[in-house]
């Protein structure tokens, strides 16, 4: 069974600082026969979520808007795995990256309300939904936005189901060899979510 | 002194985030306080509106971010709004230490979801050189619904007391109280009654729009 990946890049205009992680992602994926799609979401008409709802009173499942939103919540229901990559901004996703989750958020949802741990959230609309991968670009180490990164994956993690998720940090500064070795260990624990070889 | 409220919500003035903001805008008012508001989804879409925003933060002694719950986060608009302000700030050294507060509302009934939000906004705060002065984090927001607060009845009376407290201390120069904080993530109704009455609302406006029969529909598995 072949593994479907789908990689959200939130790079924003102007800004190159993804790019190795991105390739190193890639090539640890490809190597080990997994399929990867990159969406650039910079380069994608993807308009803002207006907080409608219509994805779940009116055309249930797929949002009202149509543009490339739709399709990333189409490749998004359909993977196994999510990968988010972003430059952190304040601790949390980009600009780029958020949009493209506000879009297809809901539509992986219903509306109903379920409680997981004793805390609210809403159903599924899919079983299984994909596994969850946060990987944040800062420029140095700085403790509390990578908390605040690493507990909003999670979150996102909860909200959308994910059978498993993982986040990782890695800086600009860092030597691409760490970040491969990385990259590595933090696929390899996906490998056990899924039991397929890396 | 200078208040500027920046709303979030793409629903502009129909929305909670308004509501709320707006009225911590009217009690300011009272203590003297000039005001200002803005809507993050009206401004972002023009270099004019933009310019509009910076000066609004650039001149503000308070600034004020009422912003709904998008997927544990800021709706995507208000983190665009943040970069962009981020950077026109870089390269305008020595600006006031503007206070700033966050006012972050949920669909959840726990107020908690709100955490990683006002975590955010609290760096933006440091990040931008601003004195963080604290965020209050509403559950249940749907049970607003956009209404100014003066029409929803006793339902949001501690929401209210929060967002008196938080008036007289912005107002004095001081950061929240703990209790203005504690005040607003007080549950508006019990759980068990928000869940019951969410669950038949979905059924209701899905029922209006004529698709309570497909409301489960799974377009991109089936």
């Amino acid at each position: 069974m072949e593994m479907k990946t789908l990689i959200l890049n939130g790079e924003r205009k102007d800004e190159s600082v993804l790019s190795s992680v991105h390739e190193i992602i890639v090539d640890t994926l490809s190597l080990n026969g997994w399929h990867a799609e990159t969406i650039i979401l910079r380069e994608k008409k993807i308009a803002r979520c207006t907080g409608c709802f219509g994805c779940w009173t009116k055309t249930p499942g797929a949002c009202v808007i149509d543009d490339f939103g739709r399709e990333v919540a189409r490749k998004a229901a359909q993977s196994d795995l999510i990968i988010y990559l972003t430059p952190i901004t304040f601790g949390g996703y980009s600009s780029e990256l958020k949009k493209a989750v506000d879009r297809f958020a809901c539509p992986m949802l219903l509306p109903f309300f379920t409680k997981i741990d004793g805390e609210v959230h809403h159903k599924a609309r899919y079983k299984p939904l994909p596994c969850l991968i946060g990987i944040g670009v800062l420029p140095c180490h700085e403790e509390e936005t990578e908390r605040i990164f690493t507990k909003l994956v999670e979150k996102n993690a909860i909200n959308l189901h994910s059978p498993a998720s993982q986040s990782a940090v890695y800086y600009s500064s860092q030597n691409p060899e760490q970040i491969r070795g990385g990259v590595r260990s933090l696929l390899g624990n996906v490998r056990e979510w899924v039991c397929l070889p890396l | 002194m200078f208040a500027a409220l920046i709303i979030g919500s793409p629903k502009g003035p129909n929305s909670t985030s308004n509501a709320l903001g707006t009225y911590l805008l009217e009690r300011l008012k009272e203590k003297g306080v000039s005001t200002n508001k803005i809507y993050i989804q009206q401004v972002l879409t023009s270099e004019q509106g933009m310019n509009t925003l910076f000066r609004s933060v650039g001149e503000a002694d308070i600034i004020i971010l009422a912003s709904p719950l998008y997927a544990d986060s800021h709706h995507s608009g208000v983190i665009a709004a943040m970069e962009l302000i981020h950077r026109d700030l870089k390269n305008k050294p020595g600006i006031k230490k503007q206070m700033m507060v966050a006012i972050s509302n949920s669909g959840f009934p726990e107020s908690s979801h709100n955490d990683p939000s006002l975590a955010i906004s609290r760096r933006f705060a440091l990040e931008c050189g601003f004195e963080w002065a604290g965020g209050l984090a509403l559950g249940g927001g749907e049970s607003i619904g956009g209404r100014p607060l003066e029409e929803a009845g006793g339902l949001v009376r501690n929401v209210k007391k929060s967002l008196e407290l938080a008036a007289g201390a912005l107002a004095r120069g001081e950061k929240l109280p703990e209790e203005a904080i504690r005040l607003m993530a007080i549950p508006l109704v019990p759980k068990w009654l928000y869940l019951l009455i969410g669950n038949i609302g979905w059924l209701w406006r899905a029922k209006k729009q004529g698709c309570r029969e497909r409301l489960n529909r799974r377009p991109y598995r089936d």
